[in-house]
């Protein structure tokens, strides 16, 4: 245990540099069915503030409301910054909102306005607690108790936490990890690491974490079996959204399936309806039909996530009957509500297309010959436009059939496994012969030191703008093993 | 024997190096008595220094230049190969004056024959790549009789003669395989030609070499005509990331679309074009049974129906598409390949891939012998091999397992 600690290097402290979901898609939600009091109340910390701010950058009619929650709930905090940013959008909600004398009456109500009162005392306030904070870790350093320093360590990241200050609650958080004495407090220390990781979203991080907590040596034997399952359960929320995150759809569907009802408990990060959502999609993308049925429809513990979602049920059954059309208006239906979630709206879109994908294929699979009319039918589509989706597919190699675009039939296309093991054969063949051939060429070019240099008399008008002048470059030295 | 004829050859490097012309025109004046003297078979590397010498003193201008062609041919008729294989170079040089010769009064196709038996003159075997590759590549470029070259370009190059490597310039091989390409090019041999000039793109290089440039434009051309697509370079091809910062791929094909730019490729480029579309009716192939000749044209942008149908007619007529046209109600019928690899002739093609592949594959396994036998690369692996000693115990553990 010891020695896995100090075995392997902090490497902690890298900053978070692969945000790369800083495309911020600039769409509106014009009439979600979204009652924000119930969704707010599901998450607490960050994940709250974060989720407000999506929505109120993105449905403007519920910004005002949406940034007002979010004010109330960052007066709880020490985070004077964010406040400050809130209070700014506000404004800029109220002033753009166009309808003067509402927004007039409204702001005469119960619009807030800036407390700089608050303000002060907050920061005042936040100061000296940081210092207190810091005074103990000193002194616990000093009188180098282990435990009390991990402590230590952890109410410092706690405290920049409540201030909003990510990287810095970061750092205090992985310090820790040098303090932990038992399995216990090194997953923990994973979980605070995730967490921030999270709202950082730095999502390689948090897979990182996640399976460094797994990997915790008696991560089975931490004594209490629930809050054992409810560590599980968040460390496989956690990966689950890194994974969704980074578009691997297949494995966070695995990662949110494999979440328990009974303890799913994260309000920092996802709600359980969140959980039932990213993972019914994600499924329902990427599952074929035999898995679909086996790991979330006869799922004892995902059929409760379900319950939560009942629309996503519907559509996970009429997915399975094969009732196509309804599950895709139905998918159409929430639609707007899911693209108000921040998590999930940016892969909106290639899931419900890999989602329609797959019904297409699911649809044909059974037979030799289909009408495309009915298809079309089926899908809510014209016939042109299943046609060029069909085209796409066909191409991509989903589906083995041809299109008869006379009599409108799609047809299986029978692959005779010879002809095309014998193509793919010879291909591969003379494949082989030119990587062959280009390395022996190669092999010969490096044993007569060929290279293109700076002889500066007939290389080329090129050669006079290389930086090394002739007299610097060495041929290259033979090459025992060339290539 | 040779001293005599060693001193003159020296005389007349030394002094072409040391360029003072004017004594070795005297030197030559005598030359060419004693080039009279001298038997072209027996004496074949004083005759050699001797035609180079007096060749490269072009602005003299007093050298007769009618006689060259003559002389030339009559040394490569007559020469004896082991002694001019000890000094490539200037045998080399010989060649490449003739080549430049030939170029300047118009006449390259001249050339081709002489330049054949020079090369297999020097060659110690087939596949081997000599400086004067280039030069005949380059006559039949410019006679337009690309015939000839193929037998050398069609031989793989096992092996690079002296003259071409070591701290000589690259130059004569660069313009071995960016001709090469453009003769491929022209036959229409597309997959070749890819080769070839994926080779110049490929070559080591601390700068880039106008003819890399000019390989690398023709290599994305003739790369979109076979597949559509820029295929990505290998890993140990380092520099061409410096030519693309010169020359984004997109930046490129456009600057050659224009007409009036004064790049050359604009056959290539028409060919792209119109590879295209072809590339696109392949793909309807794949996915089509039917389609009516103007949703052809509309899927593949074409201008209309009539555009459509001839392009399929080509097609099917050069067999890269199967299909029939019904006229009547204006739809095509794509069919399958009947191909159905149970020819004799499949089983022909079949065994001759595997031999090569076989042929290949035994090279590679000689190369690997020689390289084990290498004293330099034993060397390298025993001296590795003593400094894994004192590491840990555990590693030279596994050494000796090993």
């Amino acid at each position: 245990m010891f020695e896995m600690n100090t075995a392997e290097p902090m490497q902690v402290d890298v900053p978070p540099e692969d945000n790369e979901n800083n495309e911020t898609e600039c769409y509106v939600v014009e009439n979600p069915t979204l009652d924000l009091e119930t969704y707010a109340a599901s998450y607490t910390g960050f994940a709250k503030l974060y989720r407000l701010m999506f929505v109120a950058d993105h449905c403007p009619s519920l910004r005002l409301e949406a940034l007002k929650m979010a004010i109330s709930y960052v007066m709880t905090t020490y985070n004077v910054s964010l406040y400050q940013t809130l209070h700014k959008k506000l404004a800029e909600a109220v002033a753009s909102a166009g309808l003067p004398d509402v927004a007039v009456q409204m702001g005469s109500q119960d619009i807030p306005v800036l407390d700089s009162i608050w303000i002060e005392s907050k920061t005042k306030k936040a100061a000296i607690k940081l210092e207190k904070l810091d005074t103990d870790l000193k002194n616990y350093k000093t009188n180098s108790i282990k435990e009390s320093i991990r402590r230590g360590h952890d109410d410092l990241g706690d405290h920049y936490l409540d201030c909003g200050d990510l990287t810095s609650a970061l750092k205090c958080y992985s310090r820790a990890r040098d303090y932990c004495t038992s399995g216990k407090h090194i997953i923990m220390m994973c979980l605070n690491v995730v967490k921030v990781s999270v709202y950082l979203q730095n999502w390689a991080h948090v897979l990182n974490y996640v399976s460094k907590a797994e990997g915790t040596p008696d991560f089975n034997e931490v004594p209490g079996k629930d809050s054992n399952q409810s560590i599980l359960t968040r460390l496989k929320c956690a990966a689950g959204l890194a994974e969704l995150a980074t578009k691997k759809y297949k494995s966070a569907a695995k990662h949110f399936l494999a979440a328990s009802i009974d303890h799913c408990d994260y309000p920092e990060l996802l709600s359980s309806n969140n959980v039932a959502i990213y993972g019914g999609l994600c499924a329902l993308a990427t599952f074929d039909r035999s898995e679909l049925q086996k790991q979330v429809i006869v799922s004892s513990s995902f059929k409760l996530f379900l319950e939560l979602e009942p629309q996503l049920r519907d559509i996970i059954f009429k997915f399975y009957e094969s009732k196509y059309a309804s599950c895709l208006r139905l998918l159409d239906e929430i639609r707007d509500n899911l693209m108000l979630d921040m998590y999930l709206a940016p892969h909106l879109n290639s899931l419900y297309m890999q989602i329609r994908n797959r019904a297409l294929i699911q649809y044909f699979s059974p037979y030799l010959s289909a009408d495309m009319r009915l298809m079309a039918a089926a899908f809510n589509r014209t016939v042109n436009a299943l046609e060029d989706e069909l085209m796409l597919l066909i191409l991509d190699g989903q589906i083995q059939a041809r299109i008869d675009s006379h009599n409108k039939i799609l047809y299986a296309k029978d692959v005779d496994q010879r002809s095309t093991t014998f193509e793919r054969s010879l291909a591969m063949g003379k494949e082989y012969q030119r990587r062959t051939s280009m390395l022996i060429l190669r092999a010969a070019m490096l044993k007569n030191q060929i290279h293109v240099k700076n002889v500066g008399r007939d290389t080329g008008p090129q050669s006079g703008e290389a930086p090394g002048s002739s007299t610097s470059l060495t041929p290259r030295t033979f090459d025992t093993v060339p290539l | 024997m040779a001293s005599p004829l060693e001193q003159f050859v020296d005389n007349v490097r030394t002094m072409s190096a040391s360029g003072s012309f004017r004594e070795l025109c005297e030197v030559i004046g005598k030359s060419d008595e004693s080039l009279e003297t001298l038997d072209i078979q027996q004496h074949s590397l004083g005759v050699l220094a001797v035609l180079v010498a007096k060749f490269s003193l072009q602005q003299g201008g007093d050298v007769d230049k009618s006689t060259m062609f003559k002389q030339i041919h009559d040394f490569i008729t007559n020469c004896n190969g082991e002694q001019v294989r000890f000094s490539p170079e200037l045998y080399a040089e010989l060649c490449h004056l003739l080549t430049n010769y030939l170029v300047e009064i118009k006449q390259p196709i001249r050339g081709i024959e002489i330049l054949k038996k020079a090369i297999r003159k020097i060659q110690l075997f087939d596949s081997q790549l000599t400086s004067i590759h280039a030069d005949l590549c380059q006559l039949c470029l410019l006679s337009k009789c690309m015939k000839p070259a193929l037998e050398f370009l069609d031989t793989d190059v096992t092996g690079i003669g002296s003259e071409l490597g070591g701290n000589n310039d690259s130059k004569h091989f660069l313009l071995y395989y960016y001709y090469g390409g453009m003769i491929y090019t022209a036959m229409k041999n597309y997959d070749r030609a890819l080769y070839f000039f994926e080779v110049v793109v490929t070559v080591p290089a601390m700068v880039v070499s106008h003819i890399m440039l000019e390989a690398y434009k023709k290599y994305i051309l003739v790369s979109f005509i076979l597949h559509g697509k820029i295929l990505p370079m290998p890993k140990y091809a380092s520099q061409v990331r410096l030519i693309m910062s010169w020359l984004p791929p997109n930046m490129l094909l456009s600057n050659i679309a224009i007409p009036s730019s004064e790049d050359k490729n604009m056959g290539l480029v028409n060919q792209v074009l119109s590879s295209m579309y072809k590339k696109n009716i392949q793909r309807l192939t794949k996915t089509f049974l039917t389609l009516s000749l103007s949703d052809v044209a509309a899927r593949v942008q074409l201008t209309g129906p009539s555009q459509a149908e001839s392009y399929i007619l080509n097609m099917i007529e050069e067999g890269e598409i199967y299909a029939m046209i019904n006229q009547k109600d204006g739809m095509v019928v794509f069919l399958d390949s009947p191909e159905k690899y149970a020819s004799p002739e499949t089983l022909c093609v079949l065994e001759q891939q595997m031999a090569a592949c076989t042929k290949l594959h035994q090279y590679i396994q000689e190369m690997d012998e020689q390289i084990q036998v290498n004293p330099q690369y034993i060397k390298k692996s025993v001296g590795s091999h003593d400094e894994d000693i004192p590491a840990t115990s555990q590693n030279s553990k596994t050494t000796y397992s090993m």
